[in-house]
């Protein structure tokens, strides 16, 4: 570990910064587009090589201020470009946490690609692009049965983090899939399973991944009913 | 007077609301507003209000339920960021807390959230965010077990008097609303699990906004009367300047010492700190590894990404470095525990690697157990007798220990040793804290013969200015610091730091008028250091300069004005 610059900002000030930045659970999203919205009629078109040049340079900034006309031309980019381009196209998408059928579309064509950086990025920047019931499924999906530790590891860390545009009542599903998963045969499922549940809730119901299988039925049981109350007050 | 009277009635109706209300006076009282006086100064002990794109939070004198003003809150969908009235209070980890506000909205389909919460700020998990009002699709609703429950359908222009007693211990909070013209409470329920459902959840802020970050709201409401009072008396310090109990200088010098009083994990300077040498990188490489250690370091890469079929040394060295990145961190969160197991894991798994057993020391440090601590710095001493950062570790034990003269004495000498020769480019980045491998590599390959001065003069040289003013010894860490300040500028590297910390001798010597000229010169030099800027505020404060001290405190806290 390197030392870091010594604080020079009294720490009150440096958690005033970070505990606002905890209300936000995203970013600037549709609406920074809805701005865009108004131009759009008269803004010329956006030409794929700038935006070629942008990914290639990181420039998240400047591609937020193109405006949401860019996921289609991100998109048309990503299914002519290489697995290590679409990684850092994928990276963008999660970046500019926007919504968009097309950058789901494309996504979803790699979400099983055996290519690491590829697949982490895709499974990241999925629910950061759509809250359709098929990614979380996708997700849930890897999250239990993929072969590869990893993926099943970040797809719960997708499951957990990046499901911005789900709304209450879709979050059922991410709740239901979850809860299952705290059944399954291997241990290392039913503990990112958890993690997912505690982050998106803040609570286990005292569920131990590696607890007896009744221990751990009697835990998903409180969960089954926690998850019957949350629908019912949907 | 009017804020007197106001908070009289709201006592009245807290103990009216609750049950569970205990007498309450104004011992009892940790925070009031009506936002009917003039005396509404923003700080760190009362209130913070972000307004910095088109939202807005505002008095407001139009809509009120008590006195002449409330606060208006006005969220403007899609402009980047939403405005928000923060508050702060004393933090209460046990027993029952009063929260009194009354809430009137003009957009009930718009998002609005209010929260109490504690030191994991606005987050659902234990010590975030306790009690939760939001708004969804024209109902107020209390989140509750973790889950949105439906109160009723708000009504527009309507004032909503809202009574919470939040049980701590519990984890747990009755709940009574009252709706202006109706002479029943339209909510009135009792125990209630809190938002997360964690009993011993704590809480010192509280927040008022339109969306969570989502930018979707055009939610314009008004709040007045916000009272949180406790079950108990509390001592509380009194003002000493505005918006802040303490000044901001004495918050800073506190929690300086705090921090440097709690052992943190010793800066790692070469690989074989953790037992890799020329061999052990061959074999790395030969594996294919290595781009793997770099990212397990950095933290790039956990232990689940390290491949199973792999050489039985090869795991052992990049379990060792999974274990003691772990444990580096558990010890920055301040678990001195967790982080001692992964340490002593990874000595263990590579006896070799120094700096394992150093920050298990360290980590033993953190926890008090000064005996061990002892009995293991003898078992080590030999392997880093002569290693530079052997004082600083030592210095770091003595400050845990709270022995500024034993902190004192291991740190004098390589302080003053710091070298005067002149630098480059390299120093400068070492020096500004850019201290990672790269620089390393380029320090080394530039000075063979004393590469580590440079590194000894970086590391060495604030935590003995601090141990300086802890001792009172402001002259010494005026003449030092002055002295730093001279060989920054002779090497032609940026010297904010060292005018910033001449400044805070100045002022505690109570030359405030040096210290403004020092604060004002770093500033120059690196506008983004906020923390100038509050200290600024101190030294206007303290030079009667109240149009001064109120410029700089607001560039942090926002200001409050009528609309």
């Amino acid at each position: 570990m390197f030392r870091s610059p010594f604080v020079s900002s009294p720490p009150h000030l440096v958690s005033l910064r970070l505990g606002r930045s905890n209300w936000i659970v995203t970013e600037l999203l549709l609406l920074m587009a809805m701005t865009c919205l108004g131009v759009s009629v008269q803004a010329a078109p956006i030409e794929t090589n700038t935006v070629q040049t942008l990914i290639s340079q990181r420039k998240v900034d400047e591609l937020k201020k193109l405006g949401p006309e860019v996921l289609p031309v991100m998109a048309r980019l990503y299914e002519s470009s290489n697995e290590a381009d679409r990684t850092r196209i994928a990276e963008t998408f999660y970046q500019l946490g926007w919504k968009s059928a097309e950058a789901k579309r494309v996504l979803m064509k790699d979400v099983h690609t055996q290519n690491q950086y590829l697949r982490l990025q895709v499974q990241w920047a999925l629910g950061r692009v759509s809250n359709d019931v098929d990614v979380v499924e996708v997700l849930l999906s890897n999250m239990q049965n993929d072969a590869n530790p990893l993926f099943r590891d970040k797809a719960a860390c997708a499951l957990a983090y990046d499901q911005i545009h789900l709304t209450e009542k879709q979050k059922v599903r991410l709740y239901q899939g979850l809860i299952q998963s705290l059944r399954d045969s291997k241990r290392d499922v039913r503990r990112i399973a958890l993690l997912a549940l505690s982050i998106q809730t803040g609570q286990t119901k005292n569920f131990n991944p590696d607890a007896p299988a009744d221990q751990r039925e009697a835990s998903i049981r409180e969960w089954e009913k926690w998850l019957e109350e949350y629908k019912s007050n949907l | 007077m009017a804020r007197r009277v106001q908070i009289q009635l709201v006592i009245v109706g807290l103990l009216l609301a609750s049950q569970a209300a205990a007498q309450l006076n104004s011992s009892n009282i940790l925070v009031s507003y009506s936002f009917d006086d003039g005396d509404l100064a923003t700080g760190p002990d009362t209130f913070s209000v972000f307004a910095h794109a088109k939202g807005t939070v505002a008095l407001s004198l139009t809509s009120h339920l008590s006195g002449y003003r409330s606060i208006e809150i006005r969220d403007v969908a899609g402009d980047g960021d939403f405005p928000e009235l923060q508050g702060y209070f004393h933090r209460r980890d046990k027993g029952k807390l009063f929260l009194h506000f009354a809430l009137m909205t003009a957009a009930p389909h718009e998002e609005l959230n209010i929260a109490l919460a504690g030191p994991e700020w606005f987050t659902l998990r234990k010590d975030g965010i306790g009690f939760w009002l939001k708004s969804q699709d024209g109902y107020l609703c209390q989140v509750s077990d973790s889950m949105p429950k439906k109160l009723f359908l708000l009504s527009p222009f309507v004032w909503y008097v809202v009574n919470v007693a939040y049980d701590i211990d519990r984890g747990t909070y009755d709940l009574a609303i009252d709706k202006e013209g109706q002479p029943k409470p339209i909510v009135s329920l009792s125990g209630q699990m809190n938002a997360p459902n964690q009993p011993g959840s704590v809480v010192d802020k509280f927040s008022f906004i339109g969306d969570k970050g989502e930018d979707t709201s055009n939610a314009t409401y008004y709040v007045d009367d916000v009272v949180v009072g406790t079950d108990e008396a509390v001592v509380q310090l009194p003002f000493v300047a505005p918006g802040r109990r303490k000044l901001f200088i004495d918050y800073w010098n506190e929690s300086q010492r705090r921090l440097r009083s709690q052992p943190g994990p010793l800066e790692v300077i070469e690989l074989s700190d953790l037992g890799i040498r020329s061999r052990e990188i061959q074999l790395l490489r030969d594996e294919g590894l290595w781009d793997l250690l770099l990212q397990l370091i950095s933290g790039k890469k956990r232990r689940a990404d390290i491949p199973r079929d792999l050489s039985a040394e090869s795991s052992q060295l990049l379990q060792a470095v999974d274990f003691w990145k772990d444990a580096c961190e558990a010890m920055t969160k301040g678990e001195a525990k967790a982080a001692l197991s992964g340490f002593e894991k990874a000595d263990q798994l590579i006896p070799s690697g120094k700096i394992y057993g150093m920050d298990a020391v360290l980590a033993l440090a953190a926890l008090g157990a000064w005996q061990e601590v002892d009995n293991r710095l003898g078992r080590i001493y030999s392997i880093w007798q002569g290693d530079l950062r052997f004082p600083v570790a030592l210095a770091k034990i003595g400050l845990a220990r709270q022995n500024l003269d034993e902190a004192e004495q291991w740190l004098r000498e390589p302080a003053e040793r710091v070298p005067d020769e002149l630098g480059r480019s390299l120093l400068r980045r070492l020096r500004s804290g850019e201290i990672d491998e790269n620089t390393l590599e380029a320090l080394r390959n530039r000075f063979p013969d004393n590469w580590t001065d440079r590194i000894r003069d970086a590391l060495i040289a604030e935590e003995y200015f601090f141990v300086l003013l802890w001792k009172n010894q402001t002259s010494e860490a005026q003449q030092f610091a002055e002295r730093m300040l001279v060989r920054y500028q002779t090497l032609g590297i940026p010297s904010s730091k060292w005018l910033e910390r001449l400044g805070d001798v100045l002022f505690l010597m109570n030359n405030f008028s040096g210290a403004l000229e020092r604060y004002d010169e770093s500033l120059k030099e690196d506008s983004r250091n906020t923390g100038v800027l509050v200290k600024l505020s101190d030294v206007y404060f303290r030079l009667g300069d109240l149009e001064g001290e109120r410029l700089y405190r607001e560039k942090i806290y926002g200001k409050l004005s009528q609309e």
